[in-house]
C-alpha cells in the first residue's frame, strides 16, 4: 500500500491562474494537498485559451498547458463579484491552511481578501501573493506575462547571435522559474506553521525570484564592471561545443566536450584520430580559439547520421552528447518512458489526455499523478455538499442567484 | 524557518543552488568541499579575470548562506567523519552521478540505516536510473535532451542556448522545493527518503507544456528569431523600438486577444492604421488564421502596423505607454539596466556582503520571497575553503585538537 502522501493535512485555496502561480498548487496537489481551484466566472484563464490543445481543438477544456499546470485539483466557479460569493469565500477561508493568489496587487484588496482580512477570519493562514513585479514599489501595478518580467529581468538579451539582434528565450521565461521558488517558499512557511503555530504572508515577485537564475552575472557585472551580452552556444569551459547540423528536416545533435579525454575519444569516434594531435586543438583554449574549424570538421561528420546514432556513438565513447529532443523526440525518449514522464489522464470533457509527472520523485510519498485538471465549475457540487457541508437549500440559493456564474 | 534543520551539501556545479535556497530560509547549510576546494571554485569567470579558489563568481554565486568544511571521501577515515555528520543532518544534498556515493558506502540506503529520519536528495542529468542515467552531460546536453533547445534560436540556424548556465539551476531549485516536501513529511512521521532530481525533467516546466504536444495530438512549437512558430502562426516577441528593443505581446484569444483589441484601438487614435485593422476579430484571430478565414499575409500586414508604431518610440516612451494603459509591453534590458531599475531599488532589493579579505561588496539579488513573520536575510558570504573545519569538527562532532591535526596531516580534511 501506497504511503500516505506528505501533504495530506494540507488544504489550499488556490486562487492562482495563469502560468507562474499554478504550477506552485500542482505540485503540492501531486504530493497529496486537498486543492481547490477557484476559477472567476468573469475571467477566463488564459492559459485555457493557449495551446498545445489536444487534436488542435482550441476550446477552453482542451488546453494541455492548463490541464498540466492543475492536474489534481478541484474545481469550483464563482461569480466574484456577487456579495453571495464573498461569504463562500470566506468559508473556504476558514476551511483552508493556505491562500494563493496571482493577480495583479489589487484585485484581492478590491474583493476584501487581502491578507489582513484573511487573517481575522482564520489566525494561523498562511497567504502567497505571486505577482510580477511584487506588491509594493512603482512597478507594482504593472501586471502581463512572464516574457514583460523575462525582458526586465536581463533573460531576453542573453540568448542570441553575437552578429544578430537578441532572439530571447522561449516565450514567457520568468513563469518557468518562480513556480520553483514558490514551492520551496510554501513549503517553508508549512514547516514553520507547524512548529509554531504562526501563519504569514508572503510577497513573491516573479522576477526577484528568477534573477536568482542571473546571480553571476550581476555579481560579476558589479564586482569586476564585465558586460554581458548574447554569445550563441560558446562556452567557457567547453570546446568543441556546439550544436550541430543532423540528417533529416531541422534536426541537430549538442555535443560538448570539457576534458582532453572527450576530446580524444571525440576524434577517435568520428574516424580523425589525427585531430587529437593537431596542434591548433592540442589544449583547451587551442580548441577554443580554433572552434569554428572544429565546427566545421565536426559537422560534416554529424550531417551524416540522425541525431540518435551521433548521440549514441558519442555517449558510448564517453562524450557528451544528445539529440535536441522536440516533443516527438521526447515521447520515445527511452529515458522519460522510464521515468513515466508523461502521464495518462481522463478529463471530465476533454476524455484521455495526458500530463508531465511531478518534476522530483519521493521514494517513500511518490507522487499520485492520476486526476485531471478540473473542467470549468467540475466540482463545484461537491465542495459545497461534501467539504463545506451546505444543505440543499443553501446549494440551490447559490445556484439560482448566479454565483456559479 | 528552517532554523534548527542541518543540511550537508555535497553538491558540485550541478546543485550549488538548493543548498542556498535552504540557507537562505534558515537552514545550518555546511558545504563539504574535498581537501583544496570544490572544483566549481575553478570555474570561470574570475573576479577581475585572476583565478584562485576564492575568486571564482561562479562559487560565489551560489554559496552564500553555507558554512564550509573540507572532507576527502575518498580515505576510509574521511567516510566515517561523513557518516558521523549524517547521523546528525536532517538533509544531505549531492549531484553525483547515479551510484557514486554507493561505492563510498554513502549512498542512501547505507545512511538511511544510519539515520532513518534523513532526507537524502540526489540532482543528477537524467535521474538516478533508467537507460540514460550513465549519460555524459553538460548544461548544454540537459537542455537539448529536455526539450528547451528546440524552441531556442534563430530558425536559419542551429538552435542556442541561454548565455549564462541554466539547466541546473532549474533542477537546483526544485530539488529544494522537494526536499522540504519531505522534510515536512518528516515533522508528520519521523522518517526520511530519497529524493531524486533529474534536470532532464525540472526543464519540462521551462517550455509551457509544449512537450506534451506530440501525446496529445498537438502542433509542434518551434523557434523563430525573436518569437515561436506554433503551426502556421509566427508569433514576434521581440520588436525594434527608435532605440533598441522591447517585447509585446500581439496576441488572441478569449484572454489575450483583449489585451490586442485595447492596443490596436491606442495604435488607431494615433493613426498606424484604419478601422478596419483595428476592428479585426482579434479574440478569435487565432481560430480564423488556423481555419483559414483570416489570410496568413492580413496577419503579416497587422504586424507590420505594431511595428511601425513600436519603431516611432523609443523603449522608455513605449514602457511609460504601456504602464499608463496596461499595454503587453516591456524594454529589453541589459545587467545594467536591471540594476538601476527603480522597482527593485524601491523594495530594496538588492543585497550585499562584504568579504573583507577581497576588499568587496559583493552584490547578489535579494530575497525569493518576502515573508512577513520570518524574512530571509543574507547572513553569510560563500565560506572560504576549510573555512569552519575547527567550529565545527570540534565544537560540533566533539573531535580534540589533536585529533583534527592528525586527519590534516593524513590528507582527511
Amino acid at each position: 500500500m501506497a504511503a500516505r502522501l506528505p501533504l495530506s493535512d494540507v488544504k489550499v485555496l488556490d486562487f492562482m491562474w495563469v502560468l507562474a502561480g499554478p504550477g506552485i498548487t500542482r505540485s503540492m496537489a501531486d504530493y497529496g494537498a486537498t486543492v481547490i481551484r477557484i476559477e472567476s466566472t468573469n475571467r477566463v484563464d488564459p492559459t485555457r485559451t493557449v495551446g498545445p490543445f489536444k487534436d488542435n481543438n482550441t476550446g477552453a477544456e482542451y488546453s494541455a498547458l492548463y490541464g498540466n499546470n492543475n492536474a489534481g485539483k478541484l474545481g469550483l466557479s464563482l461569480d466574484l463579484t456577487k456579495p453571495e460569493a464573498r461569504a463562500v469565500v470566506l468559508d473556504l477561508v476558514r476551511w483552508a491552511d493556505v491562500v494563493t493568489e496571482s493577480f495583479s496587487p489589487k484585485a484581492m484588496r478590491a474583493w476584501g481578501f487581502d491578507y489582513e482580512s484573511l487573517r481575522a477570519v482564520r489566525p494561523d493562514i498562511i497567504m502567497l501573493s505571486s505577482c510580477l513585479m511584487g506588491q509594493t514599489g512603482p512597478l507594482a501595478r504593472f501586471a502581463g506575462f512572464g516574457n514583460l518580467a523575462a525582458a526586465l529581468c536581463g533573460f531576453y538579451n542573453l540568448v542570441g547571435w553575437p552578429d544578430r539582434s537578441p532572439s530571447g528565450p522561449y516565450s514567457a521565461y520568468t513563469d518557468y522559474i518562480a513556480p520553483r521558488f514558490g514551492l520551496a517558499a510554501m513549503m517553508a512557511a508549512l514547516i514553520h506553521r507547524k512548529r509554531t503555530g504562526q501563519g504569514q504572508y508572503i510577497d513573491q515577485a516573479q522576477a526577484e525570484s528568477a534573477l536568482q537564475f542571473l546571480a553571476l552575472p550581476i555579481l560579476d557585472t558589479v564586482a569586476s564592471g564585465r558586460k554581458y551580452s548574447p554569445i550563441a552556444n560558446d562556452d567557457l569551459e567547453h570546446a568543441p561545443h556546439g550544436i550541430y547540423p543532423a540528417g533529416g528536416e531541422d534536426r541537430w545533435v549538442a555535443i560538448a566536450c570539457r576534458t582532453d579525454g572527450h576530446w580524444n575519444a571525440l576524434c577517435t569516434t568520428i574516424g580523425q584520430p589525427q585531430l587529437a594531435d593537431d596542434p591548433r586543438f592540442g589544449t583547451f583554449a587551442a580548441r577554443r580559439e580554433h572552434q569554428a574549424e572544429l565546427d566545421r570538421v565536426i559537422g560534416e561528420w554529424t550531417r551524416l547520421r540522425t541525431p540518435l546514432e551521433t548521440e549514441q556513438m558519442l555517449q558510448a565513447s564517453g562524450v557528451p552528447a544528445h539529440t535536441v529532443q522536440d516533443s516527438h523526440d521526447a515521447n520515445h525518449d527511452p529515458q522519460l518512458r522510464h521515468r513515466d514522464h508523461f502521464v495518462r489522464v481522463n478529463h471530465a470533457v476533454a476524455g484521455e489526455t495526458f500530463v508531465e509527472n511531478s518534476r522530483f520523485k519521493l521514494s517513500r510519498t511518490p507522487a499520485d499523478v492520476s486526476r485531471a485538471s478540473p473542467a470549468i465549475g467540475q466540482h463545484s457540487q461537491h465542495i459545497f455538499e461534501k467539504i463545506l457541508g451546505y444543505s440543499d437549500d443553501r446549494i440551490s440559493e447559490l445556484v439560482a442567484g448566479g454565483v456559479l456564474g | 524557518m528552517l532554523n534548527g534543520c542541518r543540511v550537508l551539501d555535497l553538491t558540485t556545479e550541478r546543485g550549488l543552488l538548493c543548498g542556498q535556497m535552504l540557507g537562505d530560509l534558515g537552514a545550518d547549510v555546511i558545504k563539504v568541499e574535498p581537501p583544496g576546494g570544490s572544483a566549481v571554485r575553478a570555474l570561470k569567470p574570475f573576479f577581475a579575470d585572476e583565478t584562485g579558489p576564492e575568486r571564482s563568481v561562479y562559487w560565489w554565486a551560489y554559496n552564500r548562506n553555507k558554512r564550509g568544511i573540507t572532507l576527502n571521501l575518498e580515505t576510509s577515515e574521511g567516510r566515517d567523519l561523513l557518516r558521523k555528520l549524517a547521523a546528525k543532518a536532517d538533509l544531505l544534498i549531492e549531484s553525483d552521478n547515479p551510484g557514486h556515493l554507493s561505492t563510498y558506502g554513502l549512498g542512501y540506503s547505507d545512511l538511511s540505516a544510519i539515520n532513518p529520519a534523513l532526507v537524502y536528495v540526489s540532482i543528477t542529468p537524467f535521474g538516478q536510473d533508467g537507460p540514460k542515467a550513465t549519460y555524459a552531460d553538460s548544461d548544454l546536453i540537459v537542455m537539448a535532451a529536455s526539450g528547451v533547445l528546440i524552441l531556442y534560436g534563430d530558425e536559419d540556424r542551429a538552435p542556442i542556448r541561454m548565455s549564462v548556465p541554466q539547466a541546473y539551476l532549474h533542477a537546483g531549485a526544485d530539488a529544494a522545493g522537494a526536499a522540504l516536501i519531505a522534510y515536512y513529511d518528516r515533522l508528520n512521521t519521523g522518517l526520511g527518503q530519497q529524493v531524486d532530481v533529474a534536470a532532464q525533467e525540472s526543464l519540462g516546466l521551462a517550455q509551457q507544456s509544449t512537450l506534451l504536444s506530440a501525446t496529445i495530438g498537438g502542433d509542434e512549437t518551434r523557434r523563430m528569431a525573436g518569437g515561436v512558430k506554433m503551426g502556421p502562426i509566427r508569433v514576434p516577441l521581440v520588436w525594434e523600438a527608435k532605440d533598441g528593443l522591447v517585447t509585446c505581446v500581439f496576441l488572441f484569444g478569449s484572454a489575450l486577444g483583449v489585451f490586442t483589441r485595447k492596443l490596436m484601438n491606442y495604435i488607431c487614435e494615433q493613426g498606424f492604421c484604419d478601422q478596419a485593422t483595428r476592428d479585426k476579430d482579434w479574440l478569435a484571430y487565432g481560430d480564423l488564421l488556423l481555419t483559414g478565414r483570416e489570410p496568413i499575409e492580413e496577419y503579416d500586414r497587422a504586424k507590420g502596423v505594431v511595428a511601425a508604431f513600436l519603431r516611432s518610440m523609443t523603449k522608455a516612451e513605449s514602457f511609460d505607454l504601456a504602464r499608463q494603459h496596461g499595454f503587453l509591453i516591456a524594454p529589453l534590458a541589459t545587467i545594467d539596466d536591471v540594476l538601476s531599475n527603480p522597482q527593485f531599488i524601491a523594495r530594496e532589493y538588492w543585497q550585499t556582503i562584504e568579504d573583507r579579505d577581497l576588499g568587496l561588496k559583493l552584490t547578489y539579488p535579494g530575497p525569493f520571497a518576502r515573508f512577513s513573520a520570518t524574512p530571509i536575510s543574507y547572513r553569510r558570504r560563500p565560506p572560504r575553503v576549510g573555512e569552519h573545519n575547527r567550529e565545527i569538527y570540534l565544537d560540533e562532532l566533539g573531535l580534540s585538537d589533536r585529533e583534527l591535526g592528525d586527519l590534516v596531516r593524513q590528507g582527511v580534511i
